[in-house]
């Protein structure tokens, strides 16, 4: 899931303050907008009422004037005027206006003849058309607009008759009117703004009234109401947007003083604890303004402080994990987990200083069959005391590994192969000094040193050390060795090394390819007639067309605890071989296991199933007596099934075991194989013989079947027929063969084959 | 309310039976006169007006009205004053292009028009200034059929009280010689502006009290005053000054100058008493 974007509680309050101000701009700006329709529909209005008002006011000028014509037509002295003029002017410019005829200084009258001439030639200021400019007819009026210089002048002519019947014409009267000035002096406009009033009017040009409207030009006058109203609108918007605007500050101010200012201080101070910086000490003293802040301020530095102890122990209690972790709890040494630390850290630390370093690998011999032995809580002991021991024997600075088991190590700085080897005897000198009879071991306990060593400029190799180790350690566990070997030192354990590598790679092959093992049988004889009764099933592998023997491969069967693998392997390839029918019929086998896979149910499955041959060829497992068993009673169980199927079962190597008497007296044993080195000290006539005569005896009595291995001249042959060993076995009578010889030197075919004979 | 009625009632008669009749006086004068026929037995009654008013002033209206419906002929026509068909009282600020001679020959003319019409026994009545016109008119050559002569609210021309008359008389003489075509204003009658041309003026102003009481004077025709106590115009001295000449004078408690209101009765009374007296001697 996508984690969501964080912002800071400052944008947080940016934005609130920013989204108001918008807000706010935005319903000025709408306010704005509406007051601006307002204005409009006020100004539309104010134009339809100043042309209204412009209208109704040219009308009402326009009915003024015709009420005056239709006044001054009636009037007695309009009449006398126009038949004795003599004081024309008089009336004209006094007596019309004295009268009531006329009540404006812009309007001015004048009359005509019944020809249409003026009566008397007017001012120049107020000029009256000498003559009328358009015939005006009897009964009706007539009037227009002139541009006179500049002056919108509006004449209105009507005719004056005798009587009130008008039977008769007397002439004609005209009233001038100085329409501009007359509308402005005699009317009160609230609309218009007189000043713009203009008539599209050309200087000498005449208009009739009726195409007034669509001449007549004007502006309305501002509505001061409106102003005000638009005044005190944006007035209102501009100081509510200052107030908002203001507060929005303010409050951004106030908001970030008492939130956001000590929120960032927590967060910088959960920051700086995140990041092991935090002083409690810089935000004691500061307060924050609200509560809430103020107690999560004091619960967080209280935290602090708790998470400070807190973590104090918890370092302790690391360090201390740490130490144990690194720690080898039985021996006190550091352990496998330490070694791959520290040597991993060794390795960085050789970049950037070379020296020659030393590699060595300690593993305890046979202690395996210690442990078996004694027991674990010995073994441990053991384990103990060779820790210690190898610990004293190191320098002051070196560090002693236990790898598992009883296997140790240790790395050597600045040393050389000689200093090296010089430390290996120094173990190996402790140990053989230690005291390992004070917890009831007799038996030496020795140690194998493998070396390995890389000079300061072959660091590049340095990764090999450990398998360089290894390898001496294998070499110096070779029968005849010294227990310490130096990886390299000569060509001879290189090729031990080759050997043992590709006995290795051969093994796991063999385990892995049916065949590969190969079965090699020696035979047992009875005796007196020598007569072979028995063949021993022994383990050959071929491997590249060499044969490997047992003595390369074992050991390491041993160490990489393959037994239960390789006896199956070897059950299989007797099965196939007495499947074969090759073998001598009548004859029985004998197998080898070791001790430990006659408790595997596999196994002993798998035997089982063997003994189907058993009626052609007598079975029988050959027990090591060396091996260590130690789970007596299900072994013992297991073989007494196996017994019941007919197999016999056979102590092997006995002699040189541990404690060859408690095998004998626990387990079901048919056969007891004296082992070559008991056997052989028959050829001598001394105490060693006696002894080995005398238990030949005592066994053979006790009801045990006897088989003396190892018989390899004739004087040792006719000792242990005198000692009356029922079967020999020995290079004597016979050394192990493959199978097909041995179908050749038998003339045993294939049962097909047989069959088919 | 009474009066109301009566005024309804003689405006419905009058209306019905009057009849507008003109002639012109002068190149472009007409003038015109409600002709009101009655009795042909009876005396016609000149009815005149009185200072720049019509026949339509409700003294005269009424009176008129009144005489007709008592079987007398009337004609109450309207001078000219120089104008076209007036009809309207002329102001006193307007130009005044007309004189006594003639408002005088105006007056001959309608007699003439009403002997025409065949009533030969005619008698004059004015109102006020009317009154005074009538007067001027006797004074010169009055026509044989007229026979009597009835003033009502007679008075002479005023000229105001801020200049003597003869001084008045002296300087509108000499503006008659030196600037005759000037127009001069001057409290006339019941005027404080009166703006005529110096001649014309001089034809009224001439006509001050003591004439007008000489012309009464020289009357040789039966002559009857109706005047009013509560005159305010006249005044208490020109009453004691008609009593003085001995005019033959009847003297209406109360009324005014116009005789209005309930006086009107008494002045058509007094009017009618004249004219049965009239009718009874031009019969014998």
């Amino acid at each position: 899931m996508k984690r969501p974007v964080s912002i800071s509680i400052k944008q947080i309050a940016l934005a609130l303050v920013t989204g108001l101000l918008v807000m706010v701009s935005f319903i000025g700006g709408f306010a704005a907008w509406q007051t601006r329709n307002v204005s409009r529909t006020l100004e539309r209005s104010n134009l339809e009422a100043a042309q209204s008002e412009l209208v109704a006011a040219t009308e009402r000028l326009f009915r003024r004037t015709a009420a005056q014509a239709s006044q001054l037509a009636r009037w007695d002295e309009t009449r006398q005027q126009l038949v004795l003029p003599e004081y024309y002017t008089y009336w004209r410019d006094q007596r019309v206006y004295e009268g009531g005829m006329l009540n404006s200084r812009h309007t001015r009258a004048g009359l005509y003849d019944t020809l249409g001439q003026l009566l008397a030639p007017s001012p120049a200021r107020h000029s009256l058309p000498d003559k009328l400019p358009y015939s005006v007819t009897p009964f009706e009026p007539r009037s227009w607009i002139a541009n006179e210089d500049g002056s919108f002048i509006y004449y209105h002519a009507f005719p004056v008759y005798s009587d009130e019947a008008q039977r008769g014409l007397l002439g004609y009267g005209l009233i001038r009117v100085d329409f501009m000035a007359e509308l402005l002096e005699r009317e009160n406009f609230h609309f218009i703004d007189m000043a713009s009033v203009a008539l599209a009017l050309k200087p000498g040009e005449t208009m009739s009234p009726a195409d007034l409207g669509s001449r007549l030009a004007f502006e309305a006058r501002a509505n001061p109401s409106q102003a005000s109203f638009q005044r005190i609108m944006s007035n209102t918007l501009l100081a509510l947007f200052v107030l908002l605007a203001g507060t929005a500050l303010i409050a951004f101010i106030v908001y970030n003083r008492v939130l956001v200012r000590p929120l960032k201080q927590l967060s910088r101070d959960i920051e700086a604890m995140q990041q092991g910086r935090f002083n409690p000490a810089s935000t004691r003293g500061q307060g924050m303004h609200v509560t809430e802040l103020d107690t999560i301020r004091r619960s967080l530095h209280e935290y602090q402080l708790q998470l400070r102890e807190l973590h104090g122990s918890l370092e302790n209690q690391n360090r201390e994990f740490r130490s144990q972790a690194r720690q080898d709890a039985l021996t006190g040494c550091y352990n496998r987990r330490a070694y791959e630390e520290d040597w991993e850290r060794f390795r960085e630390e050789l970049k950037h200083a070379p020296q020659g370093v030393a590699f060595l690998l300690f593993d305890c011999d046979r202690f395996k069959t210690i442990n078996d032995t004694y027991g674990h809580a010995k073994g441990d002991r053991v384990l103990t005391i060779i820790a210690d021991a190898l610990v004293m024997a190191l320098r002051a600075n070196d560090r002693l590994y236990r790898l598992g088991g009883d296997e140790f190590a240790t790395f050597l700085a600045r040393t050389t192969p000689a200093q090296a080897k010089q430390i290996a005897q120094r173990c190996q000198s402790l140990i053989e000094a230690a005291a390992f009879g004070d917890i009831g071991i007799n038996e030496p306990v020795g140690i194998s040193i493998g070396i390995a060593f890389c000079g300061p400029s072959q660091l590049e190799h340095i990764a090999e050390l450990p398998k360089q180790a290894d390898i001496a350690m294998y070499t110096a566990k070779q029968p005849g060795r010294n227990r310490i070997a130096l990886y390299g030192e000569d060509t001879e354990r290189a090729a031990q090394t080759l050997v043992a590598s590709r006995e290795t790679s051969a093994l796991f092959q063999a385990l892995a390819t049916p065949g590969m093992i190969e079965m090699h049988y020696q035979p047992i004889h009875g005796l007196p007639d020598r007569k072979v009764d028995y063949y021993e099933a022994l383990a050959r592998i071929r491997y590249n067309g060499d044969l490997i023997m047992p003595g390369a491969f074992l050991p390491v069967i041993a160490s990489r605890r393959l037994e239960t693998e390789f006896d199956l392997a070897v059950l299989n390839q007797v099965d196939a071989d007495l499947e074969s029918g090759r073998l001598p019929a009548s004859v029985g086998i004998s197998i080898n296991l070791s001790a430990q896979t006659i408790s595997r149910a596999e196994v002993v499955s798998h035997l089982l199933e063997l003994s189907r041959h058993s009626a052609r060829h007598p079975l029988m497992l050959e027990i090591t007596e060396t091996s260590l068993i130690t789970q007596m009673a299900e072994v013992s169980t297991y073989l007494e099934l196996l017994r019941t199927v007919h197999f016999r079962i056979a102590m092997d190597d006995f002699g040189t075991g541990y404690s060859p008497l408690r095998y004998l007296v626990d387990l079901p044993v048919d056969v007891v194989k004296f082992d070559i080195s008991l056997i052989s000290k028959l050829a001598h006539d001394n105490r060693a013989a006696r002894v080995v005569a005398d238990f030949a005896r005592m066994m053979s009595d006790a009801g045990y079947s006897l088989v003396a291995e190892g018989v390899e001249t004739e004087t040792v042959l006719a000792r242990v027929q005198e000692l009356g060993i029922e079967h020999v076995q020995g290079y004597l009578l016979g050394r192990p063969v493959p199978l097909e010889k041995l179908a050749a030197d038998t003339g045993e075919l294939p049962v097909q084959a047989a069959h088919r004979a | 309310m009474r009066l109301a009625l009566l005024c309804l009632l003689f405006w419905l008669l009058s209306g019905a039976q009057a009849a507008v009749v003109t002639q012109t006086l002068r190149p472009g004068i007409v003038a015109s006169a409600s002709y009101l026929v009655g009795d042909r037995d009876k005396p016609a009654v000149l009815l005149l007006h009185g200072f720049l008013q019509t026949r339509e002033f409700p003294t005269v209206a009424t009176l008129a009205g009144g005489l007709h419906d008592s079987g007398y002929t009337v004609l109450s026509p309207t001078l000219s004053l120089n104008i076209p068909m007036r009809a309207q009282s002329l102001a006193c600020e307007a130009i005044h292009k007309h004189n006594l001679g003639e408002d005088v020959d105006e007056i001959a003319r309608w007699v003439l028009w009403l002997k025409k019409q065949g009533h030969s026994t005619i008698v004059l009545a004015g109102h006020s200034f009317g009154s005074l016109q009538l007067l001027a008119y006797l004074s010169g050559r009055p026509d044989a059929a007229v026979k009597g002569y009835i003033g009502a609210s007679l008075i002479g021309t005023q000229i105001g009280n801020t200049l003597d008359r003869r001084m008045l008389i002296a300087q509108l003489e000499e503006q008659v010689r030196s600037t005759p075509r000037a127009l001069v204003s001057q409290p006339l009658s019941f005027c404080r502006k009166y703006t005529s041309t110096p001649s014309d003026l001089l034809s009224y102003v001439r006509w001050d009290q003591a004439r007008t009481l000489a012309a009464l004077k020289q009357i040789r025709l039966q002559t009857r005053l109706i005047m009013g106590d509560a005159d305010g115009m006249a005044g208490h001295n020109w009453i004691k000054a008609l009593q003085h000449v001995q005019a033959r004078m009847v003297l209406v408690k109360g009324a005014n100058h116009f005789m209005d209101g309930e006086h009107e009765f008494d002045l058509l009374e007094h009017t009618l008493e004249f004219l049965e007296h009239i009718g009874g001697a031009s019969a014998s």
